[in-house]
């Protein structure tokens, strides 16, 4: 480890090394460093254009060098619980936040995840694990992605540089991976939720711990936030809510050309809280009044406090106000002493019902290339930390989502009554493509997938034709006003459910195993699913085509497979409840659903030097099944397996139910299903998840080997 | 009494001389309509307007604008010219022997009215203040520009720390019996408990 480096906060100019001795600020323990400070500062000044692991420290100042080895961080490596923190003074937690930073910024530089979020928090983290006493004291992180200086802290920091891969670290907290951890989080808005739950649990056992929400302000876009805070309000059980406020509310926070203002009237009203210049002379007046007054206007004058108060802090804190929790703020999210004084002050105050904190943060402070990225390097891949450029895969194609943009803005060339709605999540949907070439036609409503359905719904009643792209596992929020408000009133709203099936490294939380079975299972839904980019298209042609009823589509995370693109983007309508076949043979139909045709056809060519032509099929449509293929397939195989990456009740079901109906699993046919298993798949790389649920090509292979009674080629596919 | 600013204590008595007649009572020619009961408040008031009419015109009761020479309208370059005509007059070199402290004065002024209004943003507050009344004293204007940039944090720091203590305050009546709410009965319930043990 490189001796002359160390680690600076950013607002320090490098010139001021006597000054903070001067301050005690370099603590006395580790006065040893204070020349190889000034070595390491002479050589940081000279160094501007030398780059490389060659003993330049790790500081966070703003020409600052970073390592590629680990950064030194004397007091972070004393730290490995929040309880080893309670002796540390101010200036020491400071310079720990600090190290704490740049611990969080090698850690995400070679492994990737969200970045961001961590730095934004970082001081904050330092001061709730300062002051309160985890995991005694219940802390929960809305969504999670922010929860890595969370994680460093308390006793993961070893691990970190396996998170959100295999057998690794979740890139989220999750409850079964430390008692820290006290909720799972990964969807958003649900902290506070949560953490009433857990506030009146303590109260219902007698006990007296502290409990903390910490929730950012795109969350609170959320309707569930409000329902909760209503309670919150009315049930009066002492809790404290944090509002993580960096105004930015969608992801990733920026359109392709720029940074995107924060969705929806509340930030507004945030940002006014911010700003608001309340009327202290006006206070301060009342106060001298009834000082010179006295005695018995001592009360009137607090009426009139609190009249006034609601006067001063202006609409937005009287919204949390009128909703029953007290407001305090805005404070200045990235100053530890403000930060722990507030803190510790509301811990010590015996009763306070809910508390809001207003705490005011940079998304990506104290990493100049994420201050200043429109995005704030919100997900990154591996990166090198000192330029701050990322590590891009090389790809021959292009992600399923830009097919999917680029298909939408085809269709909605030719029809102008197409129109696009996403859930703050314009860059994930690539809806960005969208809004670029169509700024009035694309809407984003916030985290508010409920509310984004019916308000398609709305819009359909009214001639147009909605393209909703939502996450598939994020659709399961919406699920009722699927069904109440779209299917049941056979309104045309289009579903595009991108990340379907597994999703890599987010996990569980983001993974879209179940939108087959609960969309299938609606009457009036027509249920598709593309195998490669150029049935995309086609597919998305047929949606817009599709005028009387809902449809859904759904498409996986990852990369096309490199088929040809139809000309011009545009794809042709296909004929609804049509499948295809895609290679003739006999014996064994593989009768596939959605991307998982490529296993099958990947299966096929495993098994052809067993001497084994088997056919292969694309049902296209779930919902309505083709009888026609089906019954044919039947007829004339000994075998049918349906392939499908989603869990049980999907495609798979549906065909046994119609094979069923019809008579012709009465015969001597053979019907096997492959689908997801009945456990959630932990996060790690897509092709280690395909191998654990069981769907790769050497499974559907020998699953067909098997079944034809040849168990030992069954087993030599397996095992090579 | 906190002055907000607008008058530094102890400076200097010439330019200031004003504030010795806000501790003076007997001044209050154009009190506050609502707290005329009140003759003897020092009160603290958006005008100083009428205490500077009191003593004879000095340096600092001018403005800016009638310091330079120039109209309220006027343009970047007007203030430029001005500026550096009253700059070669009155500065210290070639000012007469006789009146240096107050042409070094003078001169002073002038080139705060300058940096002033040469930089727009400073000259729109200075016309706001200007507009309101304010009739700010020279170097005092510029710590309060400065309490306004950090301004921001520190006025969010007053107002949470007066959140914090009316929070406090409305713990101790948080549990009164009349509180009827869930979480208040719950830990009514528990201090009994802990009562009987």
């Amino acid at each position: 480890m490189a001796l002359s480096a160390c680690s600076f906060p950013a607002h320090v100019d490098k010139a001021t090394i006597s000054d903070l001795q001067k301050y005690g600020y370099v603590p006395s323990r580790s006065l040893w460093r204070t020349d190889l400070l000034a070595q390491s500062l002479g050589r940081l000044n000279q160094a501007k254009s030398k780059k490389g692991p060659g003993g330049i420290c790790a500081s966070l100042s703003e020409r600052g060098e970073y390592h590629s080895q680990r950064p030194p961080t004397p007091l972070l490596d004393t730290t490995n619980y929040p309880i080893h923190m309670k002796n540390l003074s101010i200036k020491e937690l400071k310079q720990l936040a600090d190290e704490l930073r740049s611990d969080v910024i090698f850690n995400v530089s070679r492994t990737g995840g969200h970045l961001g979020s961590s730095l934004g928090v970082v001081e904050l983290t330092v001061a709730l694990h300062y002051v309160f006493s985890a995991p005694r004291d219940k802390i929960l992180w809305d969504v999670g992605h922010q929860s890595y200086p969370h994680k460093i802290l308390t006793g993961r920091r070893e691990k970190m540089y396996t998170i959100r891969q295999t057998n690794g670290l979740s890139g989220f907290t999750k409850r079964s991976e430390s008692e820290y951890d006290c909720f799972g989080t990964g969807h958003s808005s649900t902290t506070i939720s949560a953490g009433l739950g857990m506030a009146v649990g303590r109260d219902l056992k007698g006990k007296k711990n502290n409990v903390v929400a910490v929730i950012g302000d795109g969350a609170m876009t959320a309707g569930q936030a409000y329902e909760a805070m209503n309670n919150a309000g009315y049930l009066d059980s002492d809790m404290i809510v944090i509002l993580n406020d960096n105004k930015q509310v969608s992801l990733p926070t920026a359109t392709l050309d720029g940074p995107i203002p924060p969705v929806g009237a509340l930030s507004s009203a945030l940002s006014r809280l911010q700003s608001n210049r309340p009327l202290r002379e006006l206070r301060e007046v009342a106060k001298g009044v009834t000082k010179q007054i006295g005695g018995p206007m001592h009360e009137w004058a607090a009426k009139v406090d609190e009249y006034a108060r609601g006067m001063i802090s202006g609409s937005g804190s009287t919204l949390f106000e009128e909703l029953g929790l007290y407001y305090i703020g805005p404070v200045d999210g990235h100053n530890i002493d403000d930060l722990i004084a507030i803190l510790k002050e509301v811990k010590s105050t015996k009763t306070t019902g809910p508390v809001l904190i207003h705490v005011v943060t940079e998304k990506g402070r104290g990493y100049p290339y994420a201050e200043k990225a429109a995005d704030k390097y919100h997900g990154v891949t591996k990166f090198d930390p000192a330029t701050g450029k990322q590590f891009k895969g090389s790809a021959i194609t292009q992600s399923y989502t830009t097919y999917f943009a680029e298909a939408l803005i085809a269709e909605a060339e030719v029809d102008k009554d197409i129109v696009a709605i996403h859930a703050a999540m314009g860059g994930g949907t690539g809806l960005n493509l969208f809004l670029r070439r169509f700024p009035t036609r694309c809407f984003d409503v916030g985290i508010a997938e409920q509310h984004a359905v019916t308000f398609a719904a709305g819009l359909a009643c009214e001639g147009l034709k909605p393209f909703c792209a939502i996450y598939s596992s994020f659709m399961q929020r919406a699920y009722d006003q699927v069904v109440h408000d779209v299917d049941l009133q056979k309104l045309p709203v289009r579903f595009a459910m991108d990340r379907a099936g597994l999703v890599g490294a987010d996990g569980p939380t983001h993974c879209g195993a179940f939108d087959v079975t609960f969309m299938a299972c609606l009457p009036n839904m027509v249920v598709m699913a593309p195998s490669d980019e150029a049935e995309l298209f086609h597919m998305v042609a047929t949606a817009a085509a599709i005028d009387d009823r809902p449809s859904c589509f759904r498409y996986p995370r990852g990369n096309g497979v490199g088929v040809q693109l139809p000309p011009g983007n545009k794809g042709i309508p296909l004929e609804v409840g049509k499948g295809r076949i895609l290679i003739e043979g006999e014996r064994v139909a593989l009768l596939g659903y959605g991307t998982a045709v490529q296993s099958c056809l990947a299966a096929a060519s495993l098994v052809e030097p067993h001497g084994l032509l088997i056919t292969v099929a694309d049902a296209r449509f779930c919902k309505p099944l083709d009888h026609t293929l089906i019954r044919s397939l039947a007829k004339s195989h000994e075998v049918l397996i349906t392939v499908e990456e989603g869990s049980i009740g999907g495609f798979g079901s549906h065909v046994a139910h119609f094979l069923a109906l019809d008579g012709l699993l009465d015969g001597k046919l053979k019907w096997r299903p492959l689908v997801l298993p009945d456990r959630y798949i932990d996060h790690g790389s897509p092709s280690v998840q395909l191998i654990e649920a069981g769907l790769t090509p050497s499974h559907v292979a020998a699953t067909v080997l098997n079944i034809l009674g040849n168990k030992r080629e069954a087993l030599q596919i397996m095992s090579s | 009494m906190r002055s907000y600013g607008l008058i530094i204590p102890g400076s200097d008595a010439s330019r200031f001389c004003f504030s010795s007649t806000v501790a003076s009572p007997t001044v209050t020619s154009k009190s506050d309509p609502i707290l005329r009961f009140k003759p003897v408040t020092r009160f603290p008031r958006a005008s100083f307007k009428t205490k500077a009419a009191v003593q004879e015109r000095i340096a600092a009761d001018m403005s800016f604008y009638e310091l330079l020479g120039i109209t309220e309208s006027g343009t970047l370059i007007e203030i430029k010219q001005a500026y550096k005509q009253l700059a070669r007059k009155y500065h210290p070199d070639v000012s007469p022997p006789d009146q240096v402290e107050e042409y070094t004065q003078r001169f002073i002024q002038v080139q705060e009215a300058y940096e002033t209004l040469s930089d727009p943003r400073r000259r729109a507050l200075y016309d706001r203040d200007m507009a309101r009344g304010l009739h700010l004293a020279f170097s005092a204007r510029r710590r309060y520009q400065n309490d306004e940039e950090l301004g921001v944090r520190g006025k969010w720091k007053n107002r949470w720390e007066d959140q914090l203590s009316e929070l406090k305050r409305r713990s101790m009546n948080k549990d009164a019996e009349g509180n009827m709410s869930w979480a208040a009965r719950m830990r009514r319930q528990r201090e009994r408990m802990s009562q009987e043990v």
